[in-house]
């Protein structure tokens, strides 16, 4: 549980990162194209609505709210840190924490 | 425009002067998240993991043998999963000052273990400093100040959305230290501002005390049980008959609960026949402590009161446990305590940025304001390091050892203080030499740990103990990115990697 919400919460982080022009070009080459800003950022609460969905299924109302705020807080900041230091692991990162999720869903 | 440029001389200022303050609260809340672990890993008596067979009754037993004096109250905590072993403590009559003592969980017989300020040292210098109630309102006024930046700085920030991931480390100096400062406030101020307000209102009724000495004719007491739906009962100044066994009243309350855990086990004014014993009930499945305290009378077992606490008062425990992050188990232990480094990264990014902006000026005040960091930033994890050290090197036989411990805090402080003091017309040489400290200070220590007690690391990770194994491992991992950041200070040719930001506050 706590795996797939933090990799909605970073997928959420990234969506919206794609959504602004200035992070777009440093995350894709320039001639690929992304949906509106807009659709991006839907897709982002979406990311951020399931992640909550699973805190709270899994850990209560009060706790997972709870959970899942730091949970997003900490994606933002992961994913300005490698934006500023190692911009080419910010994609990269996304099917490996949904790997991660999958493989701990699992076992 | 006028009010923005208002906030920001607000924010400035009224950030700028608490600020070292706070970064004292933050981390010491920060490592007080895992306060117990602490206390675990400073108590070799408790390195093996082994619960404690003891019952109440020893406990109160000891007490009665040890303690001639006649007492206001005592109080005790069974042994739970972070800790396992019993606590007592307990107050005379007629002096404010409170006793404590742990008992060796090894032990059959009731025997205490070796003093030590434990993990709560953190969480005392967290609420009050270690200066009592007038600690206590100079970190309210913190808090306050806080709020007051948190807001400000909100209103200040023009990009706040346009800016959100936006790090420039590559930048000039001003610039990447803003960028850092917003990052770290702009993406974690929901904990910011939801941990500061809970922070302040813990203390309520003590910052805002007119409402309750009006109403209640100065006697705060009867405010408190009222509110609380606690019980009481004056002294009758009549000698007590002999008490009842606690296990029994705990084995009863549990029955009344349905199974309930127990919590603190309180006995008031026990040598008088009025003795009341109160029994807490303790569930950390929820954000508020429960209150369900039951209160027998202490020589013939009668209940006499089911706790009934008022609606205002469940609402403040709410945002009190909000505040301590009792509920969630380790993971929500661990999500306070990135966050509250994420707070501390806020605070040093801050500064940095005041420093710079005035470092182009050449600012007569620049070389305190540095010293004055020095001896906050890196003076603070750098005491922490040393008591840690302290609470391993004196010796176990030693007398008032707790508080030898907290002089090998304050001493060391004051020395590196002395050194920032010293230094602080080079600030460079001086930030390099206390992550060079940090990092022998931090790596070393689990090698000592391991040389004077049997706790070692290897042992606890063959035992799978993580809660105390992960102290070593924490220490292990500062220590490592402390002399890496020394590494990348002392190579450093170009002044974009100088300025990368310092996690000396990951240190612990």
């Amino acid at each position: 549980m706590l795996l797939s919400a933090f990799a909605l919460s970073y997928l959420g982080m990234m969506l919206l990162c794609l959504g602004m022009n200035r992070h777009r070009s440093e995350l894709l080459r320039a001639d690929r194209r992304v949906p509106a800003a807009l659709i991006l950022r839907s897709l982002a609460a979406v990311c951020f609505g399931i992640a909550l969905w699973l805190c709270i299924t899994s850990q209560g109302g009060e706790i997972g709210a709870v959970i899942w705020l730091c949970l997003v807080m900490l994606a933002g900041v992961l994913l300005a840190l490698l934006l500023a230091w190692r911009a080419r692991w910010v994609l990269p990162l996304m099917p490996l924490l949904a790997a991660g999720a999958a493989l701990s869903g699992l076992w | 425009m006028k009010l923005r440029q208002s906030m920001a001389g607000l924010h400035t200022w009224g950030g700028l002067l608490p600020s070292w303050l706070l970064f004292v609260i933050i981390f010491a809340g920060t490592v007080a998240c895992f306060d117990k672990e602490l206390s675990r890993w400073m108590r070799p008596a408790l390195h093996d993991g082994v619960a404690s067979s003891l019952g109440a009754d020893d406990a109160r037993g000891w007490l009665q043998q040890n303690v001639s004096d006649e007492l206001h109250a005592f109080w005790m905590h069974g042994p739970t999963e972070r800790e396992p072993y019993w606590r007592l403590g307990w107050e005379v009559d007629g002096t404010e000052t409170i006793h404590n003592v742990t008992f060796d969980p090894r032990s059959r017989q009731a025997t205490p273990m070796a003093e030590t300020v434990g993990g709560e040292f953190f969480f005392k210098l967290h609420y009050n400093l270690h200066a009592g109630d007038v600690g206590m309102y100079i970190v309210g006024l913190a808090g306050m100040f806080m709020l007051v930046a948190l807001v400000s700085g909100v209103i200040i920030h023009r990009r706040i959305f346009k800016d959100f991931f936006t790090l420039r480390p590559r930048a000039n100096g001003q610039r990447a230290w803003l960028d850092a400062h917003n990052l770290f406030g702009v993406v974690g101020f929901p904990f910011h501002l939801v941990l500061a307000y809970t922070g302040v209102a813990i203390f309520v009724a003590s910052y805002m005390p007119a409402a309750a000495q009006v109403s209640y004719a100065g006697n705060v007491m009867q405010y408190f049980g009222e509110v609380m739906g606690s019980y009481h009962r004056d002294e009758l100044h009549q000698p007590a008959g002999k008490p009842v066994s606690l296990d029994a009243l705990i084995a009863e309350s549990q029955r009344q609960w349905g199974g309930g855990e127990v919590g603190w086990v309180s006995v008031h004014h026990p040598d008088d026949a009025s003795a009341v014993v109160d029994i807490r009930r303790r569930d950390r499945s929820r954000i508020a402590s429960p209150q369900d305290t039951l209160t027998y009378d202490a020589t013939s077992g009668e209940l006499l009161n089911r706790q009934d606490a008022s609606t205002g008062y469940r609402a403040y425990l709410w945002l009190a446990g909000l505040h301590m992050a009792q509920f969630g188990g380790t993971l929500v232990r661990l999500l306070y305590l990135l966050m509250g480094l994420a707070g501390c990264a806020m605070l040093i990014g801050g500064l940095q940025v005041w420093l710079a902006k005035r470092e182009q000026r050449g600012d007569r005040s620049l070389p305190w304001v540095r010293a004055l960091n020095g001896a906050v930033f890196g003076g603070l994890p750098l005491a922490s390091l040393a008591l840690l050290w302290g609470n391993r090197l004196i010796p176990t036989g030693f007398a008032e050892r707790a508080v030898a411990e907290g002089w090998v805090f304050a001493g060391a402080w004051l020395l590196v203080a002395l050194w920032s003091v010293l230094r602080r017309q080079q600030g460079r040489r001086l930030l390099r030499g206390q992550l060079l400290l940090g990092a022998l200070l931090a790596l070393v220590l689990p090698l000592v740990n391991g040389l004077t007690t049997g706790g070692h690391l290897l042992a606890s990770l063959g035992r799978g103990d993580w809660a105390l194994a992960s102290v070593d491992l924490f220490l292990i991992a500062a220590g490592l990115v402390c002399a890496a950041c020394a590494w990348r200070l002392d190579g450093a040719g170009t002044p974009a990697v100088i300025r990368r930001r310092s996690p000396r506050v990951q240190e612990a």
